[in-house]
């Protein structure tokens, strides 16, 4: 035995610079392979970028500001007049009210299923939560114009148009005539559509917390309530916040479900049970019949959207790294 | 003098007289304590008081159940599904253990600290003031009053009244610890909980948290579980050794430490088991 390790020391050095030499390649070829698969990234990043400035170079040369505060579309006057105003509008407000409501909703399913759930309910509910993301969204789309669109008109709008009559700002918000295609439907839809995101990270990052810290504020007398707003969300927020931003992210670009159930008007009315449009929405249903200036003003708003999407995002991170400085990090 | 050895076969009721008790009025009195983690019988006819104001240390080899006695005093295994406790544990003559019992409340009265420093994900401040606004509205200067007190009393106010408010993250792992223990005496409680409060704290800090825990018993009844016999010898005054589920030998603790009685509770302080 000690005979043998002596003499593999002898044959050592070189047998192990040669060993060394193998990795060594390997090392290299291994760096240059990630490097390259990173670069990619930029590269199909920067391209998008250029052929959609390139694209949209016409319109934007012809509407130039304009483009951003102009209500009317109307492509087939001519000359055509061009306005993003209204897609703008339509992606903010079924957006923010999507999000309105998937977030409460969703982080109180993610708080239900790590905190409260009995062990036995917690797979059935957590795989409908998975299965609602992996429904593709142009069945949403068809359920928001055959089921969710005509009970909205028939049921909820109604009564709801008829609580606010009157009341100054919500009268005007919530106003009449009731609509299967309308701003709000297609955000309840994206509610739902997101809500997957939202509660699938936040559940993934609420089991993060170590339990002797639940346990600490437990130790102190906390509620679950006092718990699950002191302890676990403020312990678990970036990852939270990440997921609130993904969904958001999803919502401003979704198509296909919003497509079907928004009406693809550009006018703004101010009632969210109004038709109106987003700018996916918008090119979804015109990019195939457009052509010259039309489709180069379809092309901008793609250009506006992934703007649109950046900037929300941006904000989301200076938002948290606001609230990181808060916290005495 | 007698043995102490506590078998299964012993009928439930009260404390057999054999048994040493600590003398003093018990904050905490164990009555025939069963305690079940689903079918896994992990506490067996337990049956101890902790005096008031005085240091009970629990000693044994791991999974003797010594921490999970100690989490039965706050109800902590409550959170867990499949865990109950058969038997009576009275604080101050009311069993806790009873089922319409306000939780929160009981868990203001019992404070626990933990193996591992756990401050919340606030700043220092914050971390004391939580737990104070959970029970009482008070004003922010009379709230500055009680957070300076309670670090004051957990030795940390000289450290840390610079950078209140720094994230509790920021501190040491020390006085991580220390800002929990102010963070348990900030609410009042009438007994403090110790779950091997130093173990993941170098030999300057465990002395500080020793002398606290020598302070505290003025105005607290203490229980602290612990792995180091040097530590159980140095802070309490009764000390109990667990093996596999049972109370073994409970009694003064420096009676413990020289003359056991019983050959196991002998076996582990000398280090031949454990």
């Amino acid at each position: 035995m000690a005979v043998q390790s002596t003499s593999m020391e002898a044959a050592g050095p070189y047998d192990r610079a040669k060993a060394l030499s193998a990795f060594k390649f390997g090392d290299s070829a291994f760096y240059w392979i990630t490097r390259a698969c990173a670069i990619s990234v930029l590269l199909i990043l920067g391209g998008i970028i250029l052929s959609l400035i390139a694209g949209a170079w016409p319109a934007m040369r012809e509407f130039g500001f304009s483009f951003l505060f102009t209500q009317r579309w109307a492509p087939a006057n001519d000359p055509p007049v061009l306005g993003a105003l209204g897609p703008i509008y339509g992606t903010l407000v079924t957006s923010v009210i999507a999000m309105v409501i998937a977030i409460p909703v969703g982080l109180g399913i993610a708080i239900f299923l790590t905190e409260l759930c009995p062990q036995w309910a917690r797979r059935p509910i957590g795989l409908a939560v998975e299965l609602l993301a992996g429904i593709p969204s142009i069945i949403y789309g068809m359920w928001g114009f055959f089921v969710l669109g005509p009970f909205m008109a028939n049921y909820l709008q109604p009564s709801l148009i008829k609580v606010f009559d009157g009341v100054p700002v919500l009268g005007s918000i919530f106003a009449g005539p009731p609509s299967y295609l309308s701003l709000f439907n297609a955000a309840l839809i994206l509610a739902i559509m997101v809500l997957p995101f939202i509660t699938a990270i936040s559940v993934d990052v609420f089991k993060t917390v170590p339990p002797v810290l639940k346990e600490a504020a437990y130790g102190i007398g906390c509620t679950t309530w006092e718990v699950v707003s002191n302890v676990v969300i403020p312990y678990t927020r970036v990852g939270v916040i990440g997921g609130i931003m993904l969904a958001l992210g999803r919502a401003l670009g979704e198509t296909m479900a919003v497509t079907f159930i928004i009406g693809n008007a550009f006018r703004i009315t101010g009632s969210i049970f109004s038709p109106g449009t987003t700018i996916s929405a918008a090119i979804a249903s015109e990019f195939a019949e457009s052509d010259g200036l039309h489709q180069s003003g379809l092309i901008l708003l793609g250009l506006l959207l992934f703007i649109l999407t950046f900037l929300v995002l941006s904000a989301a991170r200076l938002m948290l790294m606001r609230l990181e400085k808060k916290a005495g990090n | 003098m007698s043995e102490i050895s506590i078998s299964t076969e012993l009928p439930a009721g009260p404390i057999p007289s054999m048994l040493a008790q600590p003398e003093g009025p018990p904050k905490v009195s164990v009555r025939d304590l069963n305690f079940y983690y689903g079918q896994n019988h992990a506490l067996k006819h337990i049956n101890l008081n902790l005096v008031t104001n005085k240091v009970t240390a629990f000693i044994g080899p791991s999974g003797c159940g010594k921490s999970t006695l100690l989490r039965i005093f706050n109800r902590m295994y409550d959170l867990y599904p499949g865990q109950r406790a058969e038997g009576q544990v009275m604080l101050d003559g009311h069993n806790i253990l009873d089922a319409k019992l306000d939780l929160n409340l009981l868990r203001a009265r019992v404070g626990m600290v933990f193996q591992k420093p756990t401050p919340f994900p606030m700043t220092i401040y914050e971390n004391i003031a939580f737990g104070i606004r959970l029970y009482e509205k008070i004003s922010k200067s009379e709230m500055d009053g009680r957070v300076e007190k309670a670090l004051r009393g957990a030795a940390l106010w000289n450290e840390a009244k610079d950078k209140l408010s720094a994230s509790g993250l920021s501190l040491s792992g020390g006085q991580q610890q220390r800002l929990c223990i102010a963070r348990t005496i900030a609410v009042r409680p009438e007994v403090i909980l110790f779950d091997e409060p130093c173990s993941a704290l170098d030999p300057i800090s465990t002395a500080k948290i020793e002398e606290l825990i020598d302070e505290l018993k003025e105005d607290y009844t203490i229980a602290i579980v612990t792995h180091n016999m040097q530590q159980a010898a140095r802070v309490s005054e009764s000390t109990a050794f667990m093996y596999l589920g049972e109370l073994i030998e409970f009694g003064p603790t420096n009676k413990i430490f020289t003359s056991p009685t019983d050959r196991r509770t002998q076996d582990y302080i000398t280090g031949r088991f454990g």
